[in-house]
């Protein structure tokens, strides 16, 4: 067990040079200086949810849109996109790693529930905002986090509006509901039941679905043999697919009308083969048409989009980036050239009726939760978008 | 390569002084290592520890008994959803409810070690697969366990708040020396499995499971020994990572996690305590950090993005993680079969002779 001093003491010297070099700065770095304003935005790029990353790129865009007007008071937006493969936990070390070594000003769009809920604690202990966290789940936003505001309407909300069109609009008699069985399906479900007590209805049938299913005659049959004349859908898109092909294969036509995840109708059509516009299956939504170039800004958008990013498809999660992105643009505009977190949490809580291409956005400093106005669209025969009821808002919200 | 005179100098812990040395160097740097590193850097570390107890554990079972599971993020589940249901529900300390949790796992890892005893290969691995894959259906079904939403993680007291002494760690640092102490634990228990008889059973049944017989092991006790060992080392390192993350679905313990597991041991190195350990370590990285800042690297970054947004898909830079996590791999195993560890001692051997 002898060790020679010399080999000693180049073992010291070695380490302590290691110890220099990696010593790096403890302290938080502030996420703004006079030239750029730092935001992050974590989403899946890769893996099987990749999908949903397109929002993250939509706020790229929006920032750079802003950038070429010249930036927010003097001060460049820079965006920091990090790749999570919805893995809470890489969720997890992608924001601890923008907060600690980028320094970040606020969070914007980050997607999905399970990474939400990860990192709403370590940002609210950081006091660092997370704006517009894209998931409808009611437990991100119930009890009150002062540092978390939202955008993407809850699904019960949505299904409250929709219960109401079907009744009041499509008359309906016999109502049914194929729906997702977990959270995403439970809480629309309750809410259309609580809708239909007001006026003396009940669901005919219920019906749930498995994420995993693939196979959905039995459901299909199910809600055929109720006879149903309009089916409410909450499921994922391509369970929504396959129920429309099983349904019309048994010569099952109801009106289908899905959630606001489903209003991506080029994809829709597509994977369907062209059935969703052919059978004009009905979504409620939560964007503005994205086609309708008379909107204001609509057509700046889709132009930006066009010329800065020609590979990206104007799709609808696209665009979901941008309305997600308004809101805090809209604050920081506000906030002025003295920026600072609270300058930027005293402009959010002050949002009132903030309408950029999305639903009309009010937060207060005890409210964050996300808009309760919901459009609703139906698929025209060449695909495109029918605006059958415009923005309306939930009368009937769930107490929280 | 070493010359053994005894029996006692084959399982010494430490074979020479410079492993003394090393070792307490590398300990050193890890104590010391909050001083000098971020946040992000600690949680990055605490997470690399949570899979180096469960490839270190995962290599008792397929690199020194020779069978194969596919299950462990199975057991890594039970660890977490363990520990904290048996911290909320029956109100155990910390300390009491990861142990009982790692016992649960190990239980089922037991289970799971009887049909191995008629399994071999593929039909093994098809049968740890399905038990991986109902362990996460099952709780995303199970509403006490929160369901498909998942469960956050109570407060992180290791202390004994029924007696009134509660001690909460709160920080990312405290969290990661209580990981460390955890780990270092767990390797030397590890290390230790293998030098007693137990470890050579493990070893002969590898080689070859009949002529282990044959000389009077006992294939039945082994070998769901073996099984419930590595699942105790995969509930621990659960209870551990439901901490470091403090919130965690059903659906985080998915096939690719147990995936995961397979491929750090066969990079580290199958059969060998340090392989698991490098191979823990590497993947991590190349999984959580490599390549994560290089978009904002001057000259690297821009070139990268340019030429991502040139041949591959509008994802960008992201692209570059997977090819390079992949390419790294297929490098591995293509030059050093033995993996890191295999790289190690053909490192030292032509050191030891060198300059001839």
């Amino acid at each position: 067990m002898r060790i020679s001093k010399n080999i000693l003491v180049t073992m010291i010297v070695l380490l302590l040079a290691v110890f220099l070099v990696a010593s790096e700065g403890l302290a938080q770095k502030i996420g703004f200086d006079d030239k750029e304003i730092r935001i992050g935005s974590w989403s899946p790029q890769t893996g099987p949810a990749a999908p949903w990353g397109a929002t993250s790129r939509g706020v790229k865009l929006l920032f750079d849109i802003i950038n070429e007007e010249g930036g927010i008071h003097g001060r460049q937006l820079r965006l920091f996109i990090r790749d999570d493969q919805y893995n809470p936990s890489q969720t997890m070390a992608a924001v601890r790693d923008l907060v600690d070594r980028q320094g970040v000003l606020a969070f914007v769009g980050g997607v999905g529930t399970a990474p939400a809920l990860a990192v709403k604690q370590y940002l609210a202990q950081n006091k660092i905002p997370l704006v517009s966290v894209m998931t409808g789940a009611e437990n991100i936003h119930v009890p009150h986090n002062p540092w978390l505001w939202g955008t993407w309407p809850l699904y019960d909300d949505d299904a409250s509006v929709m219960a109401k069109f079907v009744v009041q609009k499509l008359k309906a008699k016999k109502i049914g509901m194929l729906y997702q069985n977990d959270d995403y399906g439970l809480d629309p479900l309750a809410a259309v039941q609580r809708r239909l007590k007001t006026y003396n209805m009940e669901l005919a049938i219920a019906v749930p679905v498995e994420p995993i299913e693939r196979d959905l005659s039995s459901q299909i049959s199910r809600l055929k043999a109720a006879g149903c004349d309009v089916v409410i859908g909450y499921v994922a898109p391509t369970q929504a697919a396959i129920a429309l092909r099983s349904a019309v294969s048994v010569d099952f036509r109801p009106q289908w009308i899905h959630s606001y995840n489903l209003t991506d109708f080029v994809l829709m059509n597509k994977i369907t083969d062209g059935l969703w516009a052919k059978e004009g299956v009905m979504t409620s939504a939560f964007t503005d048409d994205i086609f309708d170039y008379s909107l204001p800004n609509m057509k700046k958008y889709a132009d930006t989009a066009k010329r800065l990013a020609p590979d990206e498809r104007w799709g609808i999660f696209y665009a979901a980036g941008i309305v997600a992105a308004e809101p805090l643009v809209h604050a920081l505009k506000q906030a002025g050239r003295d920026l600072s977190t609270e300058a930027l949490v005293r402009e959010l809580n002050k949002m009132d009726n903030f309408k950029g291409i999305g639903p009309r956005v009010s937060w207060s400093a005890k409210n964050h939760l996300p808009p309760k106005e919901f459009s609703v669209w139906k698929c025209g025969p060449k695909g495109e978008v029918i605006v059958v009821q415009g923005w309306t808002v939930n009368d009937m919200p769930k107490k929280r | 390569m070493d010359m053994k005179r005894a029996y006692y100098e084959d399982i010494e812990l430490f074979k020479s002084g410079t492993i003394v040395f090393w070792t307490i160097v590398f300990l050193a740097v890890l104590v010391t290592f909050p001083l000098y590193m971020s946040n992000y850097y600690l949680y990055l570390f605490s997470l690399m520890m949570v899979y180096v107890i469960v490839s270190v554990g995962l290599n008792i079972l397929v690199g020194s008994t020779g069978q194969i599971s596919l299950g462990h993020a199975g057991f890594f589940a039970i660890g977490a959803y363990g520990t904290v249901m048996l911290m909320t529900s029956l109100n155990l300390p910390f300390f009491v409810a990861i142990i009982a949790a790692a016992f649960i796992a190990a239980f089922f890892g037991f289970v799971l070690g009887l049909p191995a005893l008629r399994l071999e290969g593929p039909y093994l691995t098809i049968a740890t697969l399905a038990f991986g894959l109902a362990i996460m259906h099952i709780i995303g079904h199970t509403e006490i366990f929160g369901g498909r939403q998942g469960l956050v993680a109570p407060a992180f007291d290791i202390g004994v708040p029924q007696l009134g002494w509660s001690y909460i760690l709160g920080s990312m640092i405290s969290k990661y020396y209580l990981v460390l102490i955890f780990t270092i634990v767990m390797v030397l228990i590890a290390i230790n499995i293998l030098k007693t008889k137990a470890g050579r059973a493990f070893v002969a049944i590898r080689d070859s499971d009949i002529a282990a017989e044959v000389i009077g092991i006992n294939l039945t006790m082994y070998k769901t020994l073996a099984f419930a060992t590595s699942a105790f080392f995969a509930g621990i390192g659960g209870g551990l990572f439901a901490f470091v993350l403090g919130f965690f679905d059903p659906f985080t313990f998915n096939l690719i996690l147990s995936v995961i597991f397979i491929v750090m041991i066969v990079v580290g190195g199958l059969g060998s305590v340090m392989g698991s350990i490098s191979g823990a370590i590497l993947i991590t990285y190349l999984m959580y950090d490599l390549f994560k800042n290089i978009g904002e690297v001057p000259i690297v970054g821009a070139l990268l993005v340019a030429f991502s947004k040139q041949f591959m898909t509008i994802t960008g830079m992201d692209n570059f993680n997977y090819i390079a996590v992949g390419l790294v791999m297929i490098g591995i195993m293509l030059f050093e079969p033995l993996g890191l560890f295999g790289g190690w001692i053909r490192i030292k051997k032509y050191w030891k002779t060198w300059p001839f």
